[in-house]
């Protein structure tokens, strides 16, 4: 028994069936929690955005259903409520730049034109434990390229579905990727670097 | 070359159709050496521990979800608690060590303007005459049992108010008067006999041994 998320949906808007509700939330919140995190770099703030967004999905649900349309994308669609309620927040903070409509055509060289803005290790705290590395790094990454690696990392999306829910092509989604990969290995490479030069001297 | 580029990608997270495709790309050194450090980061990136919301948002959640329909009324006021920044902590820091302080001077005025007022001259003689003259009322008033019953009043001579002494104020009078000097005595005369003033009929004064 692994009912669909639009079962769920149709089992709670119709029927009142909270636990149908709380079958998707735990389906899916570490998806949802874990792309806001890496967003907004945050861990309270991520609770509060996270909070805002189910409490949106439960408005537009009961609101016969608000935005929400039975296609078989319940996940994308709550993931574009919490873009925007991240992207506000990063806006407010004057965190989050658009990027010019230029760079997301097609027929532009989008991958010769991606500058390469990842900041260099020396910024980067030394830690130990490689998980918290892995997470720095990700976080020094610029903002659209972060963005791209969050989502098919930790929201699971395709880049297909990423292009669609930014709003951009998929060469673009593609390239920001590629350059996230590039950028964090070299901070991963310079980071272990580090290490091993802290362990030679100590 | 980007397309193939991209191709890497599409292989490496299997978004690709064509198995082929894949072959043929890693016969590139080049592209087989970024397939191969994409790889590893990939591999790390999989690695990473998922990240979970707080319960007590979960709980908000699900709370909002049992509202009646939905989240509308929800949203208002679901919020997950947050301790509250309130004037009360203020209060406590600031206003009450204050009032405390405050108090305190008021006791001590309180108490020295207390001691002082009991430790002054005419304080002690209002002490002392308030001690001899008053008697307490339980003495003035004691239960005696009567064909009538209730309070009786009872005087006896310990009783007595030491002030209602009758005599005390016509001897006082007497004293005065046997006192009271000549008209023409002046202070800076100097000392004579009685007996050698004129008019030895004075009134007040008398000759030593007229009475025998």
């Amino acid at each position: 028994m692994f009912p669909a998320d639009e079962d769920l949906v149709i089992q709670y808007v119709e029927k009142g069936d909270e636990k149908a509700f709380r079958i998707l939330i735990d389906r899916h919140q570490e998806r949802v929690f874990g792309y806001l995190l890496g967003m907004v770099r945050d861990r309270e703030t991520a609770n509060d955005l996270f909070q805002e967004t189910f409490l949106k999905v439960i408005s537009a649900l009961s609101n016969e259903r608000g935005s929400y349309t039975v296609q078989g994308k319940f996940l994308g669609w709550v993931l574009r409520i919490a873009r925007n309620a991240a992207l506000d927040y990063l806006r407010s903070r004057k965190k989050w730049t658009d990027v010019s409509s230029s760079y997301a055509e097609d027929d532009v060289d989008y991958w010769d034109r991606l500058p390469d803005e990842s900041p260099s290790a020396d910024l980067l705290v030394h830690r130990s434990e490689q998980a918290d590395v892995l997470k720095m790094c990700i976080d020094a990454l610029p903002a659209e390229q972060r963005e791209v690696l969050l989502l098919r990392h930790e929201a699971d999306m395709t880049f297909k579905e990423i292009a669609d829910l930014t709003g951009c092509s998929i060469n673009t989604a593609l390239g920001r990727m590629r350059y996230a990969l590039i950028n964090l290995r070299r901070q991963l490479t310079a980071q272990s670097k580090m290490d091993l030069t802290e362990v030679a001297q100590s | 070359m980007k397309h193939t580029k991209r191709d890497i990608l599409l292989h490496l997270y299997g978004e690709s159709e064509s198995e082929s495709d894949l072959r043929s790309l890693l016969r590139d050194k080049d592209l087989k050496a970024e397939y191969t450090a994409m790889s590893e980061t990939k591999f790390k990136l999989d690695l990473k521990k998922s990240d979970r919301p707080d319960r007590q948002v979960i709980d908000a959640i699900m709370e909002a979800a049992r509202a009646p329909h939905g989240g509308a009324s929800a949203l208002g006021g679901k919020r997950r608690d947050r301790g509250p920044v309130s004037r009360t902590s203020r209060l406590k820091r600031v206003m009450l060590p204050a009032l405390g302080i405050a108090a305190a001077l008021v006791f001590a005025i309180g108490v020295y303007w207390n001691s002082s007022s009991l430790t002054s001259p005419s304080a002690s003689v209002a002490s002392s005459a308030f001690e001899d003259t008053v008697v307490p009322p339980e003495s003035l008033y004691r239960f005696v049992p009567s064909r009538q019953g209730g309070l009786t009043t009872v005087q006896d001579s310990k009783s007595a108010l030491s002030w209602d002494d009758g005599n005390t104020l016509p001897n006082l009078r007497d004293r005065i008067n046997t006192l009271k000097p000549a008209d023409r005595l002046d202070w800076g005369e100097a000392a004579m006999p009685l007996e050698m003033l004129s008019g030895t009929n004075r009134p007040g004064f008398q000759t030593a041994g007229s009475n025998r």
